[in-house]
């Protein structure tokens, strides 16, 4: 590993995962009124506080404009991957009566999500854990290596 | 803890819920039995998504845990997941006293002198463990 003569930072721990990006300004300058040249991009320098904060490995926070191309692209391949596992509501057939990240019971109608090893977790849980590693938090199986070899989800 | 670990106790602080005083027992066969070793654990913010933070208070001569007391464990870095526990974190501590790991050090000197004169360390280890984890 070798990790562990590095300081790990964890500052800002308190701030949402995926809390949308700021909007694009609607109001259009005065004077081009309609075919104007399209807003111009505002970097948002006043409220870095209200960036989303990604995970590029568990222990690391980032504001978005602080990560390198390669979390980013790291980050993108996590959100998309996410969406091609599938989900589903607790219906009580399965064996595993507990969601190992909140501990809480599984209760019927739970929104949940399948891995490919077949581990389940509430949606909201295993998703906030995805976006940090894409890994399975029971069996330690990397998710995507999975995901992307055999596409078996049943 | 529902059911208690022999050798290992974790306290909630009254004012703090995070925060756990812990005390380790060291292991039998390693050079830190009969000691009594105390510990912080701390739950952040973020947990479980990140690891809880725990460090030694008693000194201790171990190749993987410095003068402060900062733990070079992997599960509390970049092995950590949310599926772990207090409990499972707190019996890799355990083990990590039964198993030191001078290939892995953080405490440099000392996983330096474990490496040239294993016999050697293991008999400042067990002085330590005299003078500073069995005061009572």
């Amino acid at each position: 590993m070798g990790n562990c003569l590095k300081a790990v930072s964890s500052s800002n721990d308190d701030i949402s995962l995926l809390r949308e990006a700021t909007s694009i300004p609607r109001e259009s300058s005065s004077s081009s009124e309609q075919l104007g040249p399209p807003p111009s991009y505002q970097e948002t320098v006043n409220q870095p506080s209200s960036l989303p904060v990604y995970y590029p490995s568990p222990n690391v926070s980032r504001p978005a404009s602080q990560l390198t191309e390669e979390e980013q692209i790291k980050i993108a391949q996590r959100m998309g991957l996410i969406q091609h596992l599938p989900t589903g509501e607790f219906d009580g057939s399965k064996k595993n009566k507990e969601c190992a990240i909140c501990m809480g019971d599984f209760t019927i109608g739970d929104p949940i999500r399948f891995l490919p090893c077949m581990h389940i977790y509430h949606t909201e849980c295993i998703d906030d854990w995805l976006m940090r590693s894409f890994t399975c938090p029971s069996c330690m199986e990397p998710v995507d290596a999975a995901l992307l070899s055999s596409y078996q989800t049943d | 803890m529902a059911e208690p670990v022999p050798g290992i106790s974790a306290i909630p602080d009254e004012s703090n819920a995070r925060y756990f005083h812990v005390v380790v027992a060291g292991p039998e066969g390693s050079p830190f039995e009969g000691g009594v070793f105390k510990l912080e654990l701390f739950l952040p913010e973020e947990y479980p998504m990140s690891a809880p933070k725990v460090r030694f208070m008693t000194k201790i001569y171990h190749p993987n845990i410095d003068k402060l007391g900062r733990i070079c464990l992997d599960i509390l870095k970049d092995k950590w997941s949310p599926a772990l526990q207090i409990r499972t974190v707190l019996l890799s501590i355990q083990a990590l006293l039964s198993a030191p790991n001078p290939d892995d050090p953080l405490a440099n000197d000392v996983a330096e002198q474990w490496k040239i004169n294993e016999g050697e360390a293991i008999k400042t280890a067990r002085e330590w463990t005299r003078l500073y984890a069995m005061s009572g």
